[in-house]
């Protein structure tokens, strides 16, 4: 891994279109500012371990899991289109 | 385009009907492009299937249906490469999963999409907010005593 020293209010640069700038340091803790294109997700890596744990257990569900989810619901959506129209398996 | 899939078999899917993650979703960072899926047996609940990989759906519900006090907030940043000209072109769906005890909502990490353009992106949502919420079954409302 490369490792840089920093000081406040300072950056560096990934490729030559993401910018992170240290914005604060308070004891332990860290203030990052991030620039990156809209293209490039930006995450907490423990949330985004999170999320992709969720998704890959979510995508084991099958159609027999789902069968009682109605009721849980609790109410219509008053007319309005959900889920959006698409083909009806 | 005829996709084969798992769990529903056989499928058309006009293409102008995909939906495109430029993203992928994490965890299925390879899957860019999904079919929304309306479930034959019921109407709460969706299925974004993969048009790539066969073996590859999540179901889908619209939160409010089942969290009515769900409020949703979703840093501009995370917005942004959705180019919603318009809040009312978004659909948000969450993710359903299942635990040991029964099923949950991804609150936390809702998937929206734009309508319109046919683009989507899981995004992270503000505040203290379940990726493991519990369904529990809704009570129908007390009638008042006359």
């Amino acid at each position: 891994m490369l490792v840089l020293s920093r000081q406040r209010d300072e950056s560096i640069m990934i490729g030559d279109s993401i910018v992170v700038t240290i914005v604060d340091i308070r004891g332990d803790k860290v203030r990052l500012g991030i620039n990156a294109p809209t293209e490039i997700p930006v995450h907490r890596q423990e949330v985004y371990e999170a999320i992709q744990r969720e998704n890959l257990r979510a995508s084991r569900l099958e159609p027999g899991d789902t069968q009682d989810i109605g009721k849980f619901s609790g109410r219509s959506n008053n007319g309005q289109a959900h889920p959006p129209e698409g083909p009806r398996r | 385009m005829r996709i084969t899939t798992n769990r529903f078999g056989r499928i058309d899917v006009d293409p102008a009907d995909i939906l495109h993650f430029p993203s992928g979703l994490p965890g299925l960072e390879g899957c860019r492009d999904w079919a929304l899926l309306a479930d034959s047996d019921n109407d709460a609940l969706g299925w974004l299937q993969s048009t790539t990989r066969g073996d590859v759906a999540l179901a889908v519900v619209s939160p409010r249906r089942f969290v009515p006090d769900y409020q949703v907030r979703i840093p501009r940043s995370e917005l942004t490469p959705l180019a919603l000209a318009d809040m009312r072109q978004a659909q948000v769906v969450v993710v359903v999963g299942k635990t040991d005890t029964g099923l949950t909502l991804n609150l936390k990490a809702p998937i929206v999409i734009n309508l319109e353009a046919r683009t989507g992106r899981q995004v992270v949502a503000t505040g203290e907010l379940s990726m493991q919420y519990e369904l529990t079954p809704q009570r129908p409302p007390l009638k008042k005593s006359a």
